[in-house]
């Protein structure tokens, strides 16, 4: 019986956040503060011939100008990115010069006094441009305007021999568009040099801090110990503060360094809507094999991201797509090939998913067309090909009791009752005669859990018992709003079996905690809270020595609970949580303790990955119900169930709290957003032009828990983060198409794509 | 951010000597809901640099009736237009679609005057306002004169009315207590959505059921704001049937087709224009609106 564990704790930064009083890096204002100001592209690729900012110089107010010219370290980060860019521009909000003022609004008007001369390039602004025989190269080091390293591939079976085996084959591409991850507080830090310390120090709104540290350091050509970032409450991230961090972090961080000033940039919604990464859109092109029977005998899949003018993620969201392209399926023949391209767009770049919404839109609008030309239901077709105990994944990891869960085909059963599924779409069937037609779709994944295979996964915490009884703890992963700190506060009382209510839990300080690598790929609970765990033995060892040695029994028969630490054979010898830390300062035994997980080096081959992929996997099926205007193309979605395998819910009111926000903004993909560009410049240049969904356009939802005997996790809990939004918008296309008889194969379903079953631009049709 | 001075007279005589001194180098603020949208993107009127404040003046807000009008005050919100009862009750369209503008921070600080003199085509009470044939009352240090609303417009955002003069008061004659309005608007969402279109349908029955008065006015489908006569006469002295009510929607595509010719949104636009168009008629047939 746990007592913090599986209960719903209310986040315990809540207060702070609902009363204004927390501190975003916007609040931060210092004594001799000048603010910066970038100078954007006006072109989406073009030389620069040359950069005149005299006049810029010259205006009151204005403290410096800087170009990459003052950039002591180096100007090229990881990815292409560049601090400020000088030889030539590959996207519209590519970074030129930074003006440092006095206050924000000389900054904003010396911004526009900055000269560029520009010789025009022509440019690519999508995939088959890109990838057109005589396309203009945008990066020297990616000859056809591919992106280094972003090729992966699975390789199962024998694709040839499964295409063969097949009754039929069908051949299908799907697409999807730009997102913006419309978090609620645009970008802001704020770096300090500190002569004396030789350091910089970045607060700020930093999603990353180790990865950002190691752009400054690169930006400054420092130590990696000279540079210290701390991020400020974070107002909503979903994987986007990441490389636009690092880059504004870099300028600051470069310009506080120059002027021994502390420099803030703060981004306006237009220049964070312009300069941050977006979700990419992916393009799927499936060769896939059926028999007659339903059963799935070969998969081919070639999937292509649109990468930007920049990237540093498609190396890694594609070899997640990769693994998951084909789906939860049981399919015994894969080979799928990712890789991506540069354009002169906007670029894509982490977002909660890391390319599963995308790849779970292709694969589940297949498995309906499937179902559809064989003539099953989608829930019968899913049940035919699900994975299920016995099975092996498309890695080759096998599935069942004792191994890595697999309670998909009891979550398929559970939902489509629950959702009276089968029922429900015969009966919108038949009834939908007048404009207004109902629909019901289900998709479902599975998703690997943690960063697996992508990169090595390990992470520190830090546990500390003050004299006076209360705990510090620290780890270096960050509270975005998702609840680490509660979940994380949660695990670190339950295992020391003392009041939640005694622990603080700062904000990371990547000088106090090893780099525990970045917040991201739903790892924090699952990852971070095993180094906790193993901090809290290592304390609690300590903690037990002592009672010991006090109550005259051997420590291992202790146990703590409720601040009591007892004997388990006789629970009456007991003694207060408080006296034994007395006696433990007393008599100099330590109650700290910093402790390190990882999963360890996965044993996966990189050219087929096949093998350990991930250390374990959650699975999720989602039913949406729609109502489609079939005279307007307006998609009311009306109700959404999503059901999550979470291991063990460690607190299930934060669980649900993801999973609604999961679900609409995947609504937001599925039926509204899209960030529209023409000729490379940006067309959605706000959220009045950008629309995401109102509390007016929210479905009804039900969130129903799963959990599974799953062994990895702390307690056994794994993923929430991303699983809560990967899959909701293949449903709700699945329940539009129900609704409509007609199959849209790209993203999002807006007004004329449901009407006309394509986009209207001014340049004309598109799909 | 474009920098202005701004004014804060405490009288409307005070805004019209203004108006007269400064000439076109002054923009009048109520809501402001889109002049500080335009001067936060550097846009706006070349010349400026007063913006004078209106938005406090009580003698430019209320809502009024005698015996044939209603009157509006030009700085009558959108919210104190949806919430009053002598609006919902007399011409519900207008609530409705007073109701429709943005959110509800945006419906508090947009006024009517403000919808109609930013000639956005997308304005969502103009088009009840044109099917009520309202009657626009401005005043300058030169007098006052009288308008109707249909005549002020030139193109999207564009409209006739001249730097000095100041727009105090919306009017239009009550409906038969047999009439009934309806307002309908398509969103891409349900809320803080600019109208990808909207129309706006005023009718009236005799005894037998025969249309005796009928008016159509769409918006964001003619270049200017506007009713459709041709495809009122449809249905005018006619009994509705569900064929006459579809040709009414067919001919407001094909005025819209006439007026702008077939652009690059009319695939879209045209099928739609003719189902809204259709709904609001049978909307304000069933005395719903």
């Amino acid at each position: 019986m746990y007592r913090y564990i599986r209960q719903t704790i209310p986040k315990i930064d809540l207060k702070a956040k609902v009363t204004g009083k927390a501190r975003y890096g916007g609040d931060i204002k210092l004594h001799g503060m000048v603010y910066g100001k970038t100078v954007y592209s006006k072109y989406p690729h073009a030389k620069i011939l040359n950069i005149d900012t005299s006049k810029a110089d010259n205006f009151p107010g204005v403290v410096a100008v800087l170009t990459m010219k003052d950039v002591m370290g180096n100007n090229e980060l990881f990815g292409g990115f560049h601090v400020l860019t000088g030889d030539k521009v590959r996207f519209i909000g590519d970074g030129i010069a930074l003006v440092l003022a006095k206050d924000l609004k000389t900054a904003e008007k010396a911004q526009k006094l900055v000269e560029v001369e520009y010789e025009v390039l022509p440019s690519v602004f999508n995939i088959d441009e890109a990838l057109a025989e005589d396309a203009p190269i945008i990066h020297d080091f990616a000859p056809g305007n591919i992106i280094p390293d972003s090729t992966h591939h699975l390789i199962k079976g024998d694709l040839e021999k499964g295409l063969a085996e097949a009754d039929f084959i069908f051949e299908r591409t799907y697409q999807t568009q730009f997102i913006e991850h419309a978090y609620i507080e645009p970008e802001a830090v704020v770096a300090i040099a500190d002569a004396y310390e030789e350091m910089v120090t970045v607060y700020g709104s930093i999603q990353n801090p180790f990865s950002v540290r190691g752009a400054v350091a690169d930006a400054l050509g420092w130590s990696l110990n000279q540079v210290r970032i701390i991020p400020s409450v974070i107002g909503g991230t979903f994987g986007g503060k990441d490389e636009i961090a690092s880059t504004l972090s870099a300028r600051a961080a470069v310009a506080a360094v120059k002027l021994g000033r502390p420099v803030k940039i703060i981004l306006s919604r237009e220049e964070s809507i312009l300069e941050s990464p977006k979700r990419h859109p992916y393009r799927f092109y499936y060769k896939v094999g059926v028999k007659k029977d339903g059963t799935i005998t070969a998969m081919k899949s070639t999937v292509i991201a649109q990468g930007g003018g920049y990237n540093n993620k498609a190396q890694f969201t594609n070899w997640r797509a990769a693994i998951h392209t084909s789906g939860a399926y049981r399919i015994p023949n894969i080979y799928t090939e990712v890789f991506g391209v540069f354009t002169n767009t906007i670029h894509g770049g982490a977002m909660r998913g890391f390319s599963s919404p995308q790849t779970i839109f292709g694969q589940e609008s297949l498995m309906d067309e499937l179902a559809e030309e064989l003539g099953f239901n989608p829930v019968e077709f899913r049940q035919i090909n699900a994975l299920r105990p016995g099975d092996t994944t498309p890695t080759s990891q096998p599935l069942g009791p004792g191994k890595i869960p697999a309670p998909l085909p009891e979550m398929i059963k559970k939902v489509a009752e629950q959702t009276e599924f089968v029922k429900r779409k015969e009966e919108f069937s038949r009834i939908n005669e007048g404009p207004i037609k109902h629909g019901i779709g289900m998709a479902l994944a599975m998703r690997g859990a943690g960063l697996g295979g992508e990169g090595l996964d390990a992470t520190g915490a830090n546990v500390m018992i003050q004299r006076d009884g209360s705990v510090v703890v620290r780890t270096g992963l960050t509270e975005n709003g998702q609840g680490l700190k509660t979940a994380h506060s949660q695990i670190v009382a339950e295992a020391l079996g003392i009041s939640l209510e005694r622990i603080i839990y700062p904000n990371v300080d990547t000088m106090t905690v090893p780099d525990g690598g970045p917040t991201v790929a739903s790892r924090g609970t699952m990852i971070g809270g095993r180094a906790l765990l193993k901090a809290c033995e290592e304390i609690k060892q300590n903690l037990f020595k002592v009672a010991g040695e006090m109550l005259d029994c051997s420590s291992v028969e202790l146990e703590i609970r409720d601040e009591k630490i007892f004997s388990i054979n006789n629970p009456e010898q007991s003694l207060d949580y408080l006296k034994v830390v007395d006696q433990a300062v007393s008599i100099g035994v330590m109650l700290a303790s910093l402790q390190w997980f990882s999963p360890g080096v996965a044993n996966l081959d990189h050219h087929t990955n096949q093998g350990e992929a991930f250390p374990t996997y959650v699975w999720g099926v989602v039913v949406a119900e729609v109502e489609v205007d079939t005279e307007t193309g307006k998609v009311e979605v009306t109700k959404v169930v999503s059901a999550h395998d979470v291991g063990t819910a460690v607190n299930p009111e934060a669980i649900k709290g993801q999973v609604y926000g999961g679900i609409v903004m995947a609504q937001g993909m599925g039926v509204l957003e899209e960030v529209e560009e023409e000729d490379g410049i940006l067309k959605s240049k706000n959220l009045d032009e950008y629309l995401i969904p109102t509390s007016m356009d929210m479905p009804e939802m039900e969130v129903i828990i799963v959990e599974t005997d799953d062994a990895f996790g702390p307690y056994g809990a794994k993923s929430i983060g991303e699983p809560a939004t990967e899959i909701p918008a293949a449903a709700i296309a699945n329940a539009i198409t129900h609704a409509t008889g007609q199959r849209i194969r790209y993203l999002p379903y807006n007004l004329e794509r449901v009407l006309l079953g394509h986009k209207l631009t001014k340049k004309g049709v598109r799909p | 951010m474009r920098e202005f001075e701004f004014l804060h007279p405490e009288s409307v005589t005070e805004v019209l000597d203004l108006l007269e001194t400064y000439g076109d180098r002054v923009k009048i603020i109520a809501g402001g809901t889109d002049l500080i949208i335009e001067l936060r993107e550097d846009e706006g009127p070349e010349n400026l640099e007063f913006v004078v404040n209106i938005a406090h003046l009580e003698e430019l807000n209320y809502i009024r009736q005698d015996a044939e009008k209603i009157y509006i005050g030009s700085g009558t919100t959108h919210s104190q237009l949806a919430q009053s009862s002598l609006i919902k009750e007399k011409i519900p369209a207008l609530a409705i679609a007073a109701n429709s503008v943005g959110s509800p921070q945006i419906r508090n600080r947009g006024t009517v005057g403000g919808n109609i003199l930013n000639a956005s085509p997308a304005a969502d009470t103009v088009p009840v306002l044109i099917a009520l044939d309202a009657q626009l009352r401005f005043k300058s240090t030169a007098g006052e004169r009288t308008v109707p609303l249909h005549d002020i417009y030139i193109k999207p955002y564009k409209t006739n009315i001249s730097s000095q003069e100041l727009l105090v008061e919306v009017a239009f004659n009550k409906l038969s207590r047999s009439a009934s309005s309806s307002f309908i608007k398509l969103g891409r969402r349900n809320a803080l959505a600019i109208s990808r279109m909207n129309v706006a349908v005023i009718l009236d029955q005799d005894s037998d059921g025969v249309i005796t008065d009928l008016r159509i006015a769409p918006g964001s489908t003619t270049p200017v704001p506007s009713r459709i006569k041709i495809a009122e006469e449809v249905l005018l002295g006619q009994k509705p049937t569900p064929e006459l009510i579809k040709i009414s929607g067919e001919k407001v595509s094909e005025e819209m087709i006439n007026l702008s010719g077939y652009r690059w949104s009319t695939d879209y636009k045209k099928p739609v224009i003719e189902t809204l168009t259709r709904r609001a008629i049978q909307e304000a047939l069933e005395g719903r609106g």
